[in-house]
């Protein structure tokens, strides 16, 4: 429902009184408009629940890379050591918390061109980060099991 | 968040009533801030040095979910979310060394 910031509004002249702000164009002016536009190159301003809820799934994930750099620290630090394998906790660890550090940068990115795309009225860019921690979390699962799987096998 | 019937300017951004969004966004806030405490106690306990101050930044983190966004200022940048960005950033390379030390490293031996 982004129908109030559709292209249209964008070409509607200066001083029309649907949100003519003037603070948004710092910082912002490295972007040109789309062409068809005369008002400030940064789109319009989208309703504020839309805003409120792109930065809401931000923090979401902020928590949940928080939660995987100190599963990654946890693991390295409080996990017995396997046996027949001294550095595997490291190899759990040490992924995870990169993972974090990971979805963090992303999903600041990823709030930025979500709330880009809200002030244009055009479609929502399509997440990565599900991907991206689906493929990683199997990934260090699989490590994990082959790593049981060594330890089990050099451990009497 | 009730406001005052006469208070808002029906016109400004900041005063329209966005439904209970901006109370849901505040407790994700809150929710954010209970995370940094829980991280930074979770290290505090081996390594204080580095705990202490990720357990202050919760403080830190429930303050920033009062100060108005971009709901409010617009645009396409939001320098409390960058701060987070960049403190979970530092938080896990502070992880990244600590994973290779040994239980108080920094401060108990």
């Amino acid at each position: 429902m982004t129908d109030q910031t559709s292209g249209e509004d964008r070409g509607a002249p200066p001083g029309t009184g649907d949100g003519a702000r003037t603070g948004d164009r710092t910082g912002t002016g490295d972007r040109t408009g789309t062409g068809d536009g005369t008002g400030t190159d940064d789109g319009t301003e989208p309703d504020a629940r839309y805003t409120f809820a792109n930065e809401r799934t931000f923090l979401a994930w902020s928590r949940t890379s928080l939660a995987l750099v100190v599963g990654g620290l946890a693991i390295a630090q409080l996990l017995p050591p396997f046996p027949g394998v001294p550095w595997g906790r490291h190899v759990i660890g040490t992924p995870l918390i990169l993972l974090g550090c990971v979805i963090s940068v992303t999903s600041y990115a990823e709030w930025k061109a979500s709330q880009r795309a809200l002030r244009h009225g055009k479609p929502l860019p399509r997440s990565r980060v599900p991907q991206i921690l689906a493929i990683a979390i199997a990934a260090i699962g699989l490590v994990a099991a082959a790593l049981a799987l060594v330890s089990a096998v050099r451990s009497p | 968040m009730n406001r005052p019937a006469g208070e808002p300017p029906a016109d400004d951004i900041e005063y329209a009533d966005p439904g209970l969004a901006r109370e849901r966004t505040e407790l994700a806030w809150t929710r954010t801030a209970i995370s940094f405490a829980a991280v930074g106690a979770a290290i505090l306990k081996y390594h204080p040095v580095v705990g202490l101050p990720v357990l202050a930044l919760s403080a830190v983190v429930w303050w920033l979910g009062r100060l108005p966004g971009a709901a409010v200022a617009g645009g396409t940048r939001d320098r409390r979310l960058l701060l987070i960005t960049l403190t979970i950033t530092a938080i896990s390379a502070a992880a990244l060394v600590l994973s290779f030390l040994g239980h108080g490293s920094l401060l108990l031996r």
